[in-house]
C-alpha cells in the first residue's frame, strides 16, 4: 500500500456515504406513476455512483496512491505546515458566532467572529479586532434592515440600535 | 434583423438610467469583491446575492451581469500584482504578469489585462447574440429524453474531462448531485434526505454550498497552510499606459485569445483552463521573442486573460439558452435566476425576451463601464489589496455567513455551512475539484425531472434516450468525450516507452 492514511480515511469515508446513502434510500417510496420510476431512481444512481467512486479511490490507494494529487510536503506546495491554532481559531470564532447570533444578536456574534478570524490570521490584538467587528456588523446590520429591508436580529443590543430588526 | 430589433429593445431596458446604475454598482462592486486575495468570481457572485432580495428581476439580473464581469477584472489585478492566482484560468497570468509587475511593468499588464477583457468580452458578446438564436430554435426542438442526454454530457465534461483526476471529478459531481437530492422531490412531494430538519426541506442553497466551499473553506486552508506567509504586493509604479509597442505586441493576441475562449466557454464543457493555456501555448509560439516568456512577455498576459473573459461570457450561451450551467459561477447565477422563479432555456427567450436581451444588452454596457472605471480607479484596487490579511478574512467571513443566515434565520443553516467549509478545506487539500459539486447541486434537480418525463412520456420505456436520434447523439458525444482521452493516454504511454530518451 503506497497511499497516505488520509486517502485510506477519504476513500472510506466516501464509500460510507454512498452505503449510508443505498440504506436510505431504500426507504424511499418507489411507485412512480407513468414513468415506472419513483423517487428513490435517482437516489440510487447516486448512491451506486458514490460506492464505484469510493472503491476506485481506495483501488487507486492500493496501486500506489491517488494520481497527481497536491503533495503532502507542505514546501513542496509553497505553503507551511499544517497549523492548528489557525484552523481551530476560525472554527472557536464560526461556533462562537453560530450559538450567539440567536440570542446575543448579529452585532455581538458578527465580532465574535471577526475576532476569532483574525486571531486565526496571526492578530495578536484581540480587543482592536473586536472593536472593528463591532464597527463593521453595526454598519452591514444597519445597511441591510433599513435599507435592504432584510431581518437580522438586534439581540441583546436591540435597546441601541432601536426599533430596525428583529 | 429580428435579432437586431431584439437587441435594440434590450439596450433600451439596459440603458434605462435606473439599470445604467446597476450596472456600474455591479462592476464596481465586483472589482472590489474580487480584487480580494481568495476570493474568485464565484465567490464574489455568491456573497453579493443577498444584495438583490428587493430588487425586480430585471434590475438584479443586469446587477449581476455587472457583478460577474467586475469580479473576473478585480481577480486579473490580484494576480499581476500578487501573484496568488485564485482560480487555475489565472496560472497563465501570474506567470508573466507577476514578471511583468516585478520588472516595474505593473502598469501595461495591468492595462493589456483590462483592454484585453473588453476587446474580448465584446467580440463575444457579439458572438453571443448571434449564436444565441439558432441554439434557441435549436433547442425549442428537444424534448425531455434530448435535454437529460445533453445534461449528461455537461455532467461528463465537467466533471470527468477536465481536471486532474476523472475519480475525484466524479466524486465530487455525486457529492453535488446527492446534496442536490436533499429536501422535497418536486414530482411526488415526498421528502429526501431531510432528516426531519425543516431548515433541510427546502433544499440546500447553492448560496450556502459556494460560500461554505470557497469562502468558509478558503479561510479554515489558508488559516491552516499559509497565514504565516507574507505575501508580497508589487508596487505600481511608473505610466499606466502601454507603449505602441505594447500595442503591436497586445492585440494579436488579444483576438487569438477570444477565438479560443469564446468557443470552449460556449460549449457545455466549459472550464477556462483549457483555452487559457492554449492560448498561453499559442503566444509563446508565435511570439517574435520567445525569450521573453517566463520573464514578463506581454502576449502571455494579453492572450490569457481574453481567452479567460471570452470564455466567461461564453458560458453564457449554454445558461441562457438552454438552462445549463457549465462553471461554478454559471450554477450560482443560475441559482440566483432561480431565486426569482426564471428558468434559463429557449422558452425564456420567448416568455421574457425583454428581460434577456436586456440583460444581453447589459453585457455590452457592462464591458464599456469595465474599461471606463477600471484603469482610473486602479489606485483605489491597489488600496484594497493593501487590507492586512487577518482582518481582510474576518470581514468576508462575517459577511459571508449573512448570506446562509438570512435563508431561514436559523442556526442550521450555519452548521451545514461550517460542513462544507470542512468538505473544501479536504478537497483543496487532497485535490479533490469544488466545481462539478456546484455544478452538480443545481443540475442534478433539473436533471432528475427531465428524465423523469421522458419515462413518463414513453410509459417507461428506458430505450427513449438511444432512439431518438438528437438524444442517442448526445449519449454517443459522452462516451466519445470520456473514450478518446483515455485511448489517447494509453497511446502517448506507448509512444513514450518506445522512445527511452523521452521517458520519465
Amino acid at each position: 500500500m503506497k497511499g497516505s492514511p488520509a486517502e485510506v480515511a477519504l476513500s472510506v469515508g466516501i464509500l460510507g456515504i454512498g452505503v449510508a446513502t443505498a440504506v436510505a434510500t431504500s426507504r424511499l417510496p418507489g411507485e412512480g406513476g407513468y414513468a415506472g420510476i419513483g423517487p428513490n431512481f435517482m437516489p440510487g444512481v447516486v448512491a451506486a455512483g458514490l460506492i464505484v467512486c469510493g472503491l476506485w479511490l481506495l483501488f487507486e490507494v492500493f496501486t500506489g496512491g491517488w494520481r497527481s494529487r497536491p503533495p503532502d510536503d507542505a514546501a513542496e506546495r509553497g505553503e507551511h505546515a499544517f497549523h492548528a491554532p489557525g484552523f481551530l481559531w476560525v472554527t472557536a470564532g464560526l461556533f462562537a458566532h453560530m450559538v450567539l447570533i440567536g440570542h446575543a444578536g448579529f452585532v455581538i456574534a458578527g465580532a465574535a467572529l471577526f475576532t476569532g478570524v483574525a486571531r486565526g490570521f496571526g492578530s495578536q490584538r484581540p480587543a482592536r479586532d473586536a472593536a472593528f467587528g463591532v464597527v463593521m456588523a453595526v454598519a452591514v446590520f444597519l445597511f441591510f434592515v433599513r435599507f435592504l429591508n432584510v431581518n437580522l436580529p438586534a439581540g441583546w443590543l436591540k435597546p441601541l440600535l432601536g426599533a430596525a430588526g428583529t | 434583423v429580428e435579432v437586431f430589433d431584439a437587441l435594440l429593445a434590450g439596450f433600451g431596458v439596459a440603458l434605462k438610467p435606473i439599470n445604467l446604475l446597476w450596472g456600474f454598482i455591479g462592476v464596481t462592486l465586483g472589482t472590489a469583491v474580487g480584487v480580494l486575495p481568495g476570493v474568485g468570481p464565484a465567490l464574489t457572485v455568491a456573497m453579493l446575492l443577498p444584495l438583490t432580495v428587493k430588487l425586480d428581476p430585471t434590475g438584479a439580473l443586469i446587477l449581476f451581469a455587472g457583478i460577474y464581469y467586475g469580479a473576473m477584472f478585480g481577480g486579473s489585478t490580484t494576480t499581476i500584482l500578487l501573484n496568488t492566482p485564485g482560480e487555475s484560468a489565472s496560472i497563465a497570468t501570474a506567470l508573466e504578469g507577476n514578471r511583468m509587475a516585478k520588472a516595474g511593468r505593473a502598469g501595461p499588464a495591468l492595462s493589456t489585462a483590462a483592454i484585453g477583457s473588453f476587446v474580448a468580452g465584446t467580440i463575444a458578446t457579439v458572438l453571443l447574440t448571434l449564436l444565441a438564436p439558432l441554439v434557441v430554435n435549436a433547442a425549442l426542438k428537444f424534448g425531455p429524453a434530448e435535454y437529460f442526454a445533453l445534461m449528461v454530457f455537461a455532467f461528463t465534461t465537467v466533471a470527468a474531462v477536465l481536471g486532474e483526476s476523472t475519480v475525484r471529478g466524479l466524486t465530487s459531481l455525486f457529492l453535488g448531485l446527492l446534496l442536490g437530492l436533499v429536501g422535497i422531490d418536486g414530482q411526488t412531494g415526498s421528502p429526501r434526505f431531510a432528516f426531519g430538519v425543516p431548515e433541510l426541506l427546502d433544499g440546500v442553497d447553492v448560496v450556502v454550498l459556494a460560500v461554505g466551499l470557497f469562502a468558509v473553506g478558503e479561510a479554515l486552508y489558508v488559516a491552516a497552510y499559509q497565514s504565516r506567509l507574507t505575501a508580497r504586493l508589487e508596487a505600481l509604479t511608473g505610466s499606466i499606459m502601454m507603449t505602441r509597442e505594447d500595442w503591436k505586441r497586445s492585440w494579436p493576441a488579444w483576438l487569438r485569445g477570444t477565438a479560443f475562449g469564446f468557443p470552449f466557454g460556449s460549449i457545455p464543457a466549459g472550464g477556462a483552463e483549457i483555452p487559457t493555456f492554449l492560448s498561453y501555448a499559442a503566444e509563446k509560439k508565435l511570439s517574435k521573442h520567445p525569450e521573453e516568456f517566463g520573464k514578463g512577455a506581454i502576449e502571455g498576459v494579453a492572450g490569457p486573460e481574453a481567452a479567460n473573459n471570452a470564455s466567461a461570457t461564453g458560458t453564457l450561451v449554454p445558461l441562457l439558452t438552454l438552462g445549463i450551467p457549465t462553471s461554478a459561477t454559471a450554477a450560482i447565477l443560475l441559482g440566483a435566476f432561480q431565486n426569482y422563479g426564471i428558468q434559463p432555456g429557449p422558452l425564456l427567450f420567448q416568455s421574457q425576451s425583454e428581460l434577456v436581451w436586456g440583460l444581453i444588452a447589459s453585457l455590452y454596457v457592462g464591458n464599456v463601464i469595465l474599461l471606463i472605471l477600471n484603469l482610473p480607479l486602479i489606485g483605489i484596487w491597489v488600496k484594497v489589496l493593501q487590507i492586512p490579511r487577518d482582518m481582510l478574512y474576518a470581514a468576508i467571513l462575517v459577511f459571508a455567513t449573512l448570506g446562509a443566515y438570512s435563508l431561514h434565520q436559523s442556526w442550521v443553516d450555519l452548521l451545514t455551512l461550517y460542513v462544507f467549509g470542512l468538505l473544501g478545506f479536504a478537497m483543496r487539500r487532497w485535490g479533490i475539484p469544488v466545481g462539478p459539486a456546484v455544478i452538480g447541486l443545481i443540475l442534478g434537480p433539473l436533471a432528475e425531472t427531465q428524465f423523469r418525463r421522458a419515462l413518463s412520456i414513453s410509459q417507461g420505456d428506458a430505450s427513449v434516450f438511444f432512439t431518438q436520434p438528437i438524444s442517442a447523439s448526445f449519449l454517443a458525444l459522452t462516451a466519445v468525450v470520456i473514450v478518446v482521452p483515455w485511448v489517447w493516454r494509453r497511446v502517448m504511454h506507448l509512444h513514450l516507452r518506445r522512445l527511452p530518451e523521452h521517458a520519465e
